[in-house]
């Protein structure tokens, strides 16, 4: 393989949002501002240049209304932006004010156009509340867009005439106006450089079924129209200027992991067994209310994890226990008769709510979050945890603690449970007997564990954190995030000790961390114990169908012959040759996991969440 | 008028304010500390800066005046339909 001459990367790495591999040529949506040009016009041209800037803005607003027109009915926020984008370009302040450098000072109208639209932004950085400084944004969205209309720069998907086909749109970020116009068009996948899995973009490729890799930095800076790419959206990974064999291989991939989806989503239904017969819980990680359709169409048997943090982020206060408990009544009774495991809000680190002051912090991921911060806020926690023995009365409900780190904490989240009974029973509201489990997902809890089983009701094991408390690796940290392995014998030694307190107890052992999704790590699991998995909704089938060929004595046997091993490569390696040739047709399909070019088994970077 | 919702008056509620103050002929505007926005400009009311609980004057002159301010009010105790 030869590098190219350039020292331009060719990989970038981002966040599988939609999965899916494609090849395509990339066509970059460049929303960096365009350079305006500045000079001053004669008198005796001032009425034309005013009338070029109302001409300018009456043709973006032609176009922001055909796409507003196209937007379909579930889109209704983002029609509600649109509205907002649409009345700013009609507003007397930004074209009075531009008209009137116009006319006063004799700009060009795109000097004067810029200029009001910087004035209006400095007005809004100066805000003291975040809400009203990110309005900034869409001021300038709408400036940019009438100055790309004075300038004959289009803002829309324009595709140079040579470019036939579909296309990989590449973007800084994308817009609801840009994925609502991009719907229809012939876009084969997404990448931009800022997002995260529950972006607008992510979601909308999911819905659309293309791959989608975002929050893939330098993206705009190397890719060029025109560049042929791999988007990877299984992996995050996109290629550029691929070679041959690459694009071959990428192509075969998109194509069987076509065929695999629609194979393994013919054979979903029922419950997810080891060849022996022994069942094993297969249960979906979710984190929007919406997915649980998704979870129950990938055949889960039930919800191993709901995030509840996303109900407190981006706003300015906690919900209220009635719009918690709305919330989940509706989870809990859509997927009854099937369990839903509620886990309380898991705030700080790096998941930041505007509804608390969490102050700065040097070591955020080890600071004021989860438990911690439940048990600070009191009174907030007990509202979440009335709405969730609340919503018991509809369906099968399991409350988890997050980051216990010491039996004190699960003793005190215990008794803030309890208080939530007695209020709710003094208020006459109704609630069933819910289990009360939680994440063990710290060395402590680790180290812990025969003890906190005597006092909970089951365990779920978070790999991501716990991988990153135990072996001490920011996984937000490029320069050693490629160590933190979850083959490693440390972590693997932990969950033999989580999973055997577990069973000394009689308590269940869950996890719920992105190894649970990887294919290779399904045996380990299984044979060190753990009986039941929680993996994104989609990755459901896959899992099932990798269970339904396993043997439960044989990993067993192989589990504990791993314990002995010293070395994560070593592991590794041992992992593929035994279950290599047992998932082989999985592997190739599936795309867990990745063979280097010395055929070495390697998992993909963990970049999701905890 | 009291912003009583939840986020203040952002573009959504100031897109509704927007959408009904022009249906009247009316000068409407909106005062928040000395300073005044036309109410059929969205960004002058963005600019305002209204977060939740902070009082706002509404003022109108002309021949539907009365019936402006009072739509204008509903929106308000309708929280501009956001609930909380």
């Amino acid at each position: 393989m030869s590098e190219p001459e350039d020292a331009a990367p060719r990989r970038f790495l981002g966040i599988p949002a939609s999965p899916g591999v494609v090849v395509g040529r990339a066509f970059v949506a460049d929303r960096r501002r365009v350079t305006v040009p500045r000079r001053h016009i004669a008198p005796d041209d001032v009425e034309a240049e005013i009338q070029r800037l109302r001409v300018a803005i009456s043709s973006a607003r032609v176009q922001l209304e055909q796409i507003r027109s196209r937007l379909s009915l579930d889109a209704s926020d983002h029609s509600v932006i649109l509205d907002a984008h649409l009345l700013m370009l009609d507003d007397a302040l930004l074209i009075e004010q531009s008209e009137r450098a116009i006319r006063d000072e004799g700009l060009n109208a795109e000097w004067a156009l810029r200029r009001t639209v910087e004035k209006i932004k400095d007005v809004f950085d100066r805000a003291d509340d975040d809400y009203f400084r990110e309005r900034r944004s869409d001021v300038d969205f709408v400036g940019e867009r009438v100055l790309r209309q004075l300038m004959g720069a289009p803002m829309e998907i324009s595709r140079p005439l040579d470019l036939h086909g579909p296309v990989v749109l590449v973007a800084h970020e994308l817009s609801p106006a840009d994925t609502a116009a991009l719907a229809r068009s012939d876009v084969m996948a997404f990448v931009t450089e800022v997002g995260s899995g529950t972006s607008h973009t992510a979601i909308m490729a999911r819905a659309l079924t293309i791959p989608a890799v975002v929050g893939a930095p330098d993206a705009l800076r190397y890719i060029a129209t025109g560049d042929m790419l791999v988007v990877d959206g299984l992996r995050g990974v996109v290629l550029r200027n691929p070679t041959d064999a690459e694009a071959a291989d990428a192509t075969d991939r998109g194509e069987r992991y076509g065929a695999f989806v629609r194979s393994l989503r013919s054979n979903r239904a029922g419950v997810a067994r080891t060849r022996d017969g022994t069942p094993i819980r297969l249960r979906a990680n979710i984190e929007l209310p919406g997915e649980v359709a998704v979870a129950i169409d990938h055949g889960a048997d039930g919800i191993g994890l709901y995030r509840t943090e996303f109900l407190y982020i981006d706003r300015r206060e906690p919900p209220t226990e009635e719009e918690q408990f709305e919330t989940f009544k509706r989870i809990v009774s859509t997927m009854a008769p099937r369990s839903v495991t509620l886990r309380t809000f898991d705030l700080g680190g790096d998941k930041f709510s505007t509804a608390f002051r969490i102050p700065k912090e040097m070591n955020p991921a080890l600071g004021m979050r989860a438990v911690r911060l439940a048990l600070r806020e009191r009174d907030v926690f007990r509202a979440q945890l009335r709405a969730m023995l609340r919503a018991s009365a509809f369906g099968e409900v399991r409350v988890m603690i997050p980051m216990i780190a010491a039996v004190s904490e699960l003793r005190a989240s215990r008794r803030e449970f309890d208080l939530a009974k007695e209020e709710l029973r003094a208020a006459g509201l109704a609630f069933r007997d819910v289990p009360f489990g939680i994440m063990v997902e710290t060395p402590s809890a680790v180290t812990m564990s025969d003890l906190l089983a005597k006092e909970a009701d089951f365990f779920s094991i978070g790999t991501n954190d716990l991988m990153q408390y135990t072996l001490a690796i920011d996984r937000g940290n490029e320069h050693v995030a490629h160590l933190a392995r979850p083959f490693d014998p440390a972590i693997l030694r932990a969950i033999a000790t989580v999973s055997r307190a577990a069973k000394e107890r009689g308590i269940p052992c869950a996890l719920c961390g992105a190894m649970a999704a990887e294919l290779m790590a399904v045996p380990v699991l299984v044979g060190l114990g753990v009986h039941e998995l929680s993996v994104e909704p989609t990755a459901v089938p896959e899992i099932k169908e990798a269970l339904r060929r396993i043997d439960l004595a044989e990993a067993k046997v192989f589990a504990e012959e791993l314990l002995g091993i010293a070395s994560a490569e070593e592991v590794e390696q041992r992992v593929r040759e035994r279950y290599e040739p047992v998932f082989a047709t999985l592997l190739s399909n599936g795309e867990n996991g990745t063979f280097t070019e010395t055929g070495t088994f390697v998992l993909p970077e963990y970049t999701g969440l905890r | 008028m009291e912003v009583l919702n939840e986020r203040g008056l952002h573009a959504r509620p100031v897109t509704r304010i927007a959408q009904t103050a022009s249906k009247f002929r009316c000068e409407l505007t909106l005062s928040r500390d000395g300073q005044t926005a036309n109410a059929k400009s969205v960004m002058g009311m963005l600019l305002l800066v209204c977060p939740r609980g902070s009082r706002v004057t509404v003022r109108a002159s002309g021949p539907d005046a009365q019936t402006a301010v009072d739509a204008v009010r509903a929106l308000f105790v309708d929280r501009f339909g956001e609930g909380t």
